[in-house]
């Protein structure tokens, strides 16, 4: 392979890199102008085509000796992380101005974003922990990036939960590598499906410490401690990206993990990590549902739910078929609607927040006549979360429950009945919500000016909610294609 | 030589260690103490596997290398936001860090 | 045809939302004029519905989700055989009707329209959809309105009779999605006409559980005993146009989801628990019945006396024979008529006295004699006088039930009297007796939309009752093929 294909296949990160360097100088020569976050949405902007054009194009493979690996698998993510986050860099535009870091947020975004592209492209095991790690400590310093008490406790408790997931993750790897005798995923795949009886143990034993690791990214029950708190001392924007972007993230090193690493469907451990993905599923839904059910404060509604949620793509996780890659297809579509989703509702919620005074609840009464249209956009969302026609969340649910369904296990018909009956009581608070901006009369009824760049924002996610509600069958397709890849062909 | 098995309990000892300080600390400069501890355990897996398995191939010792790398990058950073809090607070508790409720 | 059907209501929904604010008491004009193009279209499927031929017809389909691979087919189907034909006409004209009784809505009229028009839309899909998934969509779609309607236009506990709508609804709905993908895992398909000339026989968890886990939501939303309860709040607390829409098309969600899915999906099952059915269906019947008689609210005892006759369209499915099947789908169609009759007048009559305890009336026919009169008749269609709708339904549910279950079907005659005391007491106790003087200043209903609302229910109770055939053809067409499915299994 020559230097200038792998300088292709690497575009997007390398570019993304390149504009963090860049955009950290521009904000030492030019101070605080806006030129950096201009700066910023040009490189994502870039690097999002460039994913597209490699899709179209169809430039794909392993390079630098396999320890990264250019799919429709890692397109895909590379496209969602990009888009995802040239979205919250637009719609906090108005909040970034206000950052006295404002060149270091978008060079640290910037750098995030890079390790995440890097982390989805990762098929050796030290490339996964060297891109894990970068883009967490980026996220560590995010947290904490403005200057009060709150957000640094955040970076604080961010950084050490991260740090000790971290150390956990590295045991199990410690151990896969141990008994494989190589870091490469595929290698390691190879490994496990010849294995036999006896390692069977052993190999549980990893596989447990390296989901705890990674649980901590997706933000399941019992790895999610740290979510509410980041969630509502962290800025919005940076919870929004950490919501969304993080956690896709995180789900995409699970499945690479889990089935390009540990050979997926066939092996002898098949069973026993579906039966914990199931577990940690159940677990993250009750929790994350029961636990929204007594906040007040919207930042720790949204931080529940976003466990609640990660618990519900964690069936596609569990849904191993015995052929082809349902259950993650599900899960890379749920995590491309939820993006939208879950942007919405944090992007609309920022946009209001400074100016309700509050994040109570009880502030958002009658918000549909102060700002109706981001009360709307919210209140798509949330009926999104919920999982409510027309909107992609139905549709996406569905689709993951029936993917769990078509493996004809029964232990997963009764892993669904948990998740739908989770939906009903999810229902509960979303409603609520909904029901306080739609209806209630507010105590004080000045109109809420809605930033533009968010307006614009919060509007391309309403429709996205709405398209992949009504129209949903390119974006699924897309996900199969990309779920494809991860198995050898 | 040192059986294999030697290094893997010593790992898993030290590994024990660190995930109790972990739970048992409350201030946070300990509490990375303990997560340096489990990541010297993780270091001496790979090494002990790395010599015992594939003595010829270097992905095992590259991977010690780079967990020490990440570990000092941590520590640098956690203690730059340890002092930033202390600097606001005068305390490094993590205990007594509780704005937010845990 | 029906596709339009589906579209126009919500097309008025966003265009009454669209209307700026001073204007927003145009919203009731957008909400007649699309509720009744709908109407008008449903009248002419009615009309062109041949019930000679077999199958469904007008069917509108297309290619929705092609995940082949992923067993995640789903066309978007849409067609109406005897059984949905009469409900989609029930359904265009109560909605017309319910614009007309909300006539008088101020607060936040645009939105109050909206919702209303989205919630036809929504109950149209399931009346519509012969695609499980489609189905369940329109199913969880009415949830929102509904539950916006009651908790911000109700009166009394509205918030909490909201809740409990919206959770009882869900959690039987949830399992029901559950039973849904299990028939469509095992079947390959989501088509229900397909899935009705195949049904299942062998799956991964037990049919059983399937069935219940199907029946469940349907049960629900009937309502049956024990799992009522969420319906005498809602009514209570509802506004009165959501009372008939909730009482006239809602519930016939449940028992035409029992008729169309439930039953030919999973026949075998179906059988093997037809004594549980008719069990609940003979304790709905006495036990509506009862709870009605010592009701001192208005609108409470037209709950409760609804949970009382649905338990008929049970009683009539529990039968599992041709004359049971069709019993319950024709008392489906003119319980949605009377009641949705009845609501209308406790409307008028609560929209005058402010109050809607019975001890409170008295002597109301001297005041409203038009509203009074209508009240009459309602009562009298409800307690199945021959000559009303009523009678043929129920006539046909017992014929069809009382050699499958003797015991149930005295229950349910047994109900029929206690009806007839309720009614009758009700009767007496609210139009007849002293004229007093609190009541002096009580108007009758003449206003153009009250009279035309009530006139169009009074109309269809009497022509049903008079000449049947107008129901009874295309019904009977619409269950032959079912029945012969269940008469089929042993």
């Amino acid at each position: 392979m020559s230097v200038l294909a792998t300088a292709l296949y690497l575009g997007p990160a390398a570019l993304l890199y390149l504009g963090a360097g860049v955009v950290l100088l521009a904000d030492l020569i030019h101070g605080r102008r806006a030129v950096t976050g201009l700066l910023t949405l040009v490189t994502l902007a870039l690097a999002a085509v460039w994913a597209v054009l490699q899709i179209g194009g169809g430039a794909q493979g392993p390079i630098l000796g396999g320890a990264i690996v250019v799919d429709s698998f890692s397109l895909y993510f590379t496209f969602l992380l990009t888009a995802v986050t040239a979205a919250v860099v637009v719609g906090t535009s108005e909040w970034a101005a206000k950052v006295e870091d404002r060149g270091e947020f978008y060079s640290l975004l910037l750098v995030s974003v890079g390790s995440m592209v890097l982390l989805v492209q990762s098929n050796d095991l030290i490339t996964l922990f060297v891109a894990l790690e970068t883009t967490s400590l980026a996220q560590f310093i995010l947290a904490g990036i403005t200057r009060n008490e709150r957000s640094s406790e955040a970076g604080l408790k961010y950084l050490l939960s991260g740090a000790v997931a971290a150390a956990v993750l590295l045991y199990g790897f410690a151990f896969l590598f141990g008994m494989a005798g190589t870091t490469s995923l595929p290698g390691i795949a190879e490994f496990v499906r010849h294995a036999g009886d006896g390692l069977r143990l052993p190999l549980i034993l990893a596989f447990v410490f390296v989901a705890a690791g990674v649980g901590f990214k997706m933000a399941i029950f019992p790895f999610h401690a740290w979510v509410p708190d980041v969630y509502q001392g962290a800025p919005t924007p940076v919870g929004s990206y950490l919501s969304v972007a993080s956690k896709a993230a995180g789900f995409a090193v699970v499945l690479r993990l889990f089935y390009t690493g540990l050979g997926g469907a066939g092996t002898p451990i098949t069973h026993d990590w579906a039966m914990l993905f199931g577990v940690f599923a159940a677990a993250s839904m009750l929790f994350g549902n029961v636990g929204a059910l007594v906040q007040t404060n919207v930042k720790r509604i949204l931080g529940y739910s976003s466990i609640a949620q990660a618990g519900n793509i964690a069936v596609g996780i569990a849904a191993v078929a015995a052929q082809g890659t349902v259950g993650p297809s599900g899960v890379l579509f749920f995590l491309g609607t939820y993006a939208a989703t879950n942007l919405g509702a944090f992007l609309a919620v920022n946009a209001v927040s400074e100016r309700l005074g509050s994040d109570e609840i009880t502030s958002y009464a009658g918000l549909f006549k102060r700002a109706p249209m981001t009360a709307v956009v919210l209140s798509l969302c949330l009926a999104s979360l919920t999982g409510l026609p027309p909107t992609a969340g139905f549709i996406a649910k569905v689709y993951i429950f029936n993917s769990a369904i078509q493996t004809g296990e029964v232990w997963l018909v009764g892993l669904v009945a948990i998740a739908v009956v989770n939906t009903a009581i999810s229902a509960f608070y979303y409603l609520r919500w909904v029901r306080t901006m739609i209806l209630d009369d507010p105590e004080d009824a000045t109109p809420i000016e809605t930033p533009g760049g968010a307006q614009g924002v919060l509007l391309l996610a309403s429709a996205a909610v709405l398209f992949f509600g009504l129209w949903p069958a390119p974006l699924i397709l897309l996900a199969q294609q990309a779920a494809a890849a991860l198995l050898p062909a | 030589m040192i059986p294999l098995q030697n290094f893997l309990v010593l790992s898993a000892l030290l590994f024990g260690i660190g995930f109790y300080g972990v739970l048992a600390r409350r201030s946070a400069i300990l509490i990375l103490i303990s997560v340096e501890i489990m990541l010297a355990a993780v270091a001496i897996n790979f090494i002990a596997f790395a010599t015992y398995r594939d003595p010829k191939a270097f992905s095992g010792l590259v991977f010690a290398l780079f967990v020490i790398a990440v570990a000092a990058a941590e520590v640098g950073l956690a203690l730059g936001i340890v002092l930033r809090l202390f600097r606001e607070r005068r305390t490094a508790n993590v205990d007594e860090a509780s704005s937010l409720k845990w | 045809m029906l596709t339009l059907f589906l579209l126009l209501p919500v097309t008025g929904a966003v265009l009454s939302l669209f209307l700026p604010e001073e204007k927003q008491h145009d919203a009731k004009w957008i909400a007649l004029v699309f509720s009744g193009a709908a109407f008008a279209v449903s009248v002419v499927v009615f009309a062109l519905f041949n019930a000679s031929v077999p199958g469904y017809q007008f069917v509108n389909t297309f290619e929705w989700i092609a995940a082949s691979d992923a067993g995640f087919r789903i066309r978007y189907t849409v067609g109406v055989d005897g059984l949905s034909a009469p409900l989609v006409l029930l359904l265009g004209l109560l909605s017309v009707v319910s614009v007309l009784v909300s006539w008088r809505i101020e607060v936040k009229a645009k939105q109050y329209f909206a919702w209303l028009l989205f919630m036809e839309t929504a109950v149209a899909g399931v009346f519509l959809s012969l695609d499980l998934i489609q189905f369940f969509l329109f199913w969880e779609l009415e949830l929102l309105p509904m539950f916006m309607l009651i908790s911000q236009w109700g009166s009394g506990r509205r918030l909490y009779s909201a809740t409990k709508f919206l959770i009882y609804t869900l959690a039987g709905s949830a399992f029901m999605l559950v039973g849904f993908l299990v028939l469509g895992a095992t079947a390959g398909t989501f088509d229900i006409a397909e899935l009705t000339a195949k049904p299942v026989t062998q799956a991964v968890v037990p049919l059983t559980f399937v069935f219940w886990a199907i029946m469940l939501a349907f049960l629900v939303k009937l309502p049956t005993f024990p799992v009522h309860t969420w319906l005498p709040d809602a009514h209570t607390d509802a506004p009165t146009a959501v009372s008939v829409m909730l009482a006239g098309v809602l519930l016939k969600m449940g028992g035409y989801g029992i008729i169309r899915i439930a039953l030919p999906l999973l026949p075998q099952q179906a059988h093997d628990s037809r004594l549980i059915l008719a069990s609940l269906a003979g304790f709905s019947v006495l036990w509506g019945a009862v709870i009605t008689l010592r009701q001192t609210d208005l609108k409470r005892l037209v709950a409760y006396s609804s949970v009382s006759h649905m338990g008929y369209v049970l009683l009539g499915v529990s039968a599992m024979g041709s004359l049971g099947l069709s019993g319950a789908a024709m008392q489906m169609f003119t319980h949605g008529t009377i009641t949705g009759l009845l609501f209308v007048v406790v409307g008028l009559i609560y929209d005058r006295t402010h109050t809607r305890e019975i001890s409170q009336m008295s002597g109301l026919m001297h005041r409203m004699p038009v509203v009074g009169t209508v009240f009459v008749i309602a009562g009298l269609a409800s307690l199945g006088l021959p000559g009303m709708s009523g009678f043929v339904a129920e006539m046909t549910t017992f014929l069809g039930s009382l050699d499958a279950h003797p015991v149930a079907t005295a229950a349910g005659i047994f109900g029929v009297v206690l009806s007839a005391g309720y009614i009758l007491w009700t009767v007496q106790r609210v139009l007849h007796g002293p004229a007093t003087d609190r009541w002096k200043e009580l108007t009758d209903a003449t206003s153009w939309w009250e009279v035309t609302a009530m006139a169009s229910l009074v109309f269809v109770i009497l022509a049903v009752g008079i000449y049947p055939a107008l129901l009874t053809t295309a019904v009977q067409a619409g269950i032959a093929p079912i029945a012969q499915i269940m008469e089929g299994v042993s």
